[in-house]
């Protein structure tokens, strides 16, 4: 965190490599989403536009593959540096999900009817971003696998009778636009039309937010950082 | 033979200043002038094959027939002598059979088609063995196509094509299409059923029924038809299963390649899966999907093929869509709430209530 930062009052959020990571996995997601939906939607008249748009059903499942195999890299990468790289390390163990989150759910659940006095103070993730993080990180995993299924599927047939890939198909779907549809509703919700952000929170192209920010929305953290002297 | 031309010249002559006296006199050659060779049994040429033509006709040929009224040269127009020197052409039936002709001869754009179609234009390129009408309509013994003499009634059209199409013929008799036409039902299709009459086109032609990517429109006019299927006890959602499948997808949007409704199921030798010798026996089901996936083993027989998420018959996988249904939807309520209440509790807080 440099002396200019201090000086304005920013903390730095994301690292430059997890804003790359966070920009491929929001392009390679769009990519997939559209090419993904307009052929579940086949038969939807936009859906046909975009397949038209995307040179034809063959050359759209080109293009859906070629989208996954990055955003499958893009996966791998993250975990082995969530894994083993410095800056990963201490990042995973703030994201594990411990018993205090649950608490924190049932408590702001409680403050925002009115039964509580106080929202509950959040670390440097609070247990919606790590709601969204392990369920977007399952549903990837989830969604690659039976992917690689449907897209081997004479291997897959080695293996399995016809009624494992015919559920594959119903998965993939199915977990795609369960996906897109969290994604679309409440990640989009809590980076662009919270309050407390709105516009937008700029941590996914700058990598900071303001301190003040902090101090509402994650106070733990904040404390953290202050207790370290870098605030 | 002065005599003949004598008469000749008068009958130009006649034909000429007095066309509605002696026009149909003039135009036509007696049928007896013809029998007078014709009409011997033994009359017959041996052709260069060693095939036999028999050439003998009577004034009996003709009747019963929709043309009983008509004379020979009505349509061996070319002869105008007897015994005539060279041999008649091939009859062409737009003679008579032409938009607003004056005889009354049946007519409609079909004769049009058929010059565009497969037979048309091999015709047109000089192929001498490709069917002009009478090879299908028969020549002397035309009855009208509703009549169930006819060549090319629904009972007898696949023998007709078979004279042709021999190996087709035999398949097609074995197959559960033949075998049904032979019970004589109603509803099966013979070959013009799937394939068109006059307009019948090469299956590599885009305009065909039967290119591959019309092949489930063309099945499916019968097969999915809950009125002419539910008689037989056959399931109509095969066709609607296909067209949702990753191979009823890509024909859909154009693929030639994928597999359409006869690459599983056979073209001319359909037959029910029941029966040993058909392509979707479970037996037959690999060697039938190895054609495309090479390797195919037996688990591509296991469990159903036409599968449909939303009927509950197909066990695991209706459920599983189900239960990701109400998942997505749960969730969705669940965010939908939990968005509104942050939103409730912000404003409170704002309104610095506690």
């Amino acid at each position: 965190m440099s002396h200019a930062d201090l000086a304005a009052g920013k903390v730095t959020r994301m690292s430059l490599l997890f804003r790359i990571q966070h920009l491929l996995l929001t392009l390679l997601l769009t990519v997939l989403a559209v090419t993904g939906f307009a052929l579940m939607y086949h038969e939807n008249s936009l859906a046909q536009w975009i397949i038209r748009l995307e040179g034809g059903v063959h050359n759209r499942g080109i293009v859906h593959r070629i989208a996954a195999v990055l955003l499958m890299a893009n996966l791998v990468y993250h975990v082995f540096y969530m894994l083993l790289s410095r800056e990963g390390k201490p990042e995973l163990r703030e994201l594990f999900i411990v018993r205090q989150d649950i608490d924190d759910f049932f408590q702001s659940l409680r403050y925002n009817l009115g039964a509580a006095k106080e929202y509950p103070r959040f670390g440097k993730y609070g247990y919606k971003e790590k709601f969204q993080y392990w369920g977007a990180s399952a549903g990837i995993v989830l969604i690659s696998v039976t992917g690689i299924m449907l897209w081997a599927e004479e291997f897959s047939m080695v293996f399995f009778p016809k009624v494992v890939l015919d559920l594959a198909i119903v998965i993939h779907g199915y977990q795609g636009l369960l996906a897109f549809l969290i994604l679309f509703l409440w990640h989009l919700y809590n980076v662009h039309l919270h309050p407390s952000v709105f516009p937008m929170n700029p941590s996914w192209i700058t990598g900071k937010v303001s301190a003040e920010w902090m101090r509402e929305e994650h106070p733990l953290e904040y404390e953290k950082l202050k207790g370290k002297g870098l605030l | 033979m002065r005599k003949f031309a004598l008469t000749a010249v008068l009958v130009f002559l006649g034909g000429a200043f007095l066309p509605g006296l002696a026009g149909d006199a003039s135009a036509s050659i007696s049928l007896e002038k013809c029998t007078l060779c014709h009409g011997k049994p033994e009359f017959r040429k041996l052709l260069v094959d060693g095939q036999i033509r028999d050439l003998y006709v009577t004034g009996d040929t003709l009747k019963g027939s929709v043309h009983e009224k008509k004379v020979c040269t009505d349509c061996h127009f070319d002869v105008s002598e007897i015994p005539h020197r060279t041999r008649p052409k091939r009859v062409t039936c737009t003679h008579c059979h032409f938009k607003g002709n004056k005889e009354g001869a049946p007519q409609s754009d079909n004769v049009l088609a058929y010059f565009d179609s497969v037979h048309g234009t091999a015709i047109a390129r000089g192929n001498a063995k490709a069917p002009l009408c009478q090879d299908c309509h028969g020549s002397h013994t035309i009855l009208k196509t509703k009549d169930a003499g006819s060549k090319v009634a629904r009972g007898n059209v696949a023998e007709t094509c078979g004279k042709c199409h021999m190996e087709i013929y035999a398949q097609f008799k074995g197959s559960i299409h033949g075998a049904a036409l032979a019970k004589g039902i109603a509803e099966v299709p013979s070959c013009t059923g799937c394939h068109g009459e006059h307009r019948i086109y090469a299956h590599t032609d885009p305009k065909s029924t039967v290119f591959p990517t019309h092949v489930s429109d063309q099945c499916s006019k019968c097969h999915a038809s809950i009125k002419i299927m539910g008689k037989f006890g056959i399931e109509t959602e095969q066709v609607a299963t296909y067209k949702e499948s990753f191979h009823g997808v890509a024909s859909q949007f154009g693929s030639r390649t994928v597999a359409n409704c006869a690459s599983c199921h056979g073209v001319h030798d359909i037959r029910p899966p029941d029966d040993p010798l058909s392509m979707v026996n479970p037996k037959n089901v690999p060697a039938t999907c190895g054609k495309c996936h090479p390797g195919a083993n037996p688990n591509f027989a296991v469990g159903k093929i036409h599968v449909d998420a939303k009927n509950k018959e197909s066990g695991i996988i209706y459920w599983t869509a189900t239960f990701f249904k109400w998942l997505t939807i749960g969730t969705m309520l669940a965010l939908i709430a939990h968005i509104f209440l942050d939103m409730y509790g912000r404003t409170r807080r704002l309104r610095g209530e506690r």
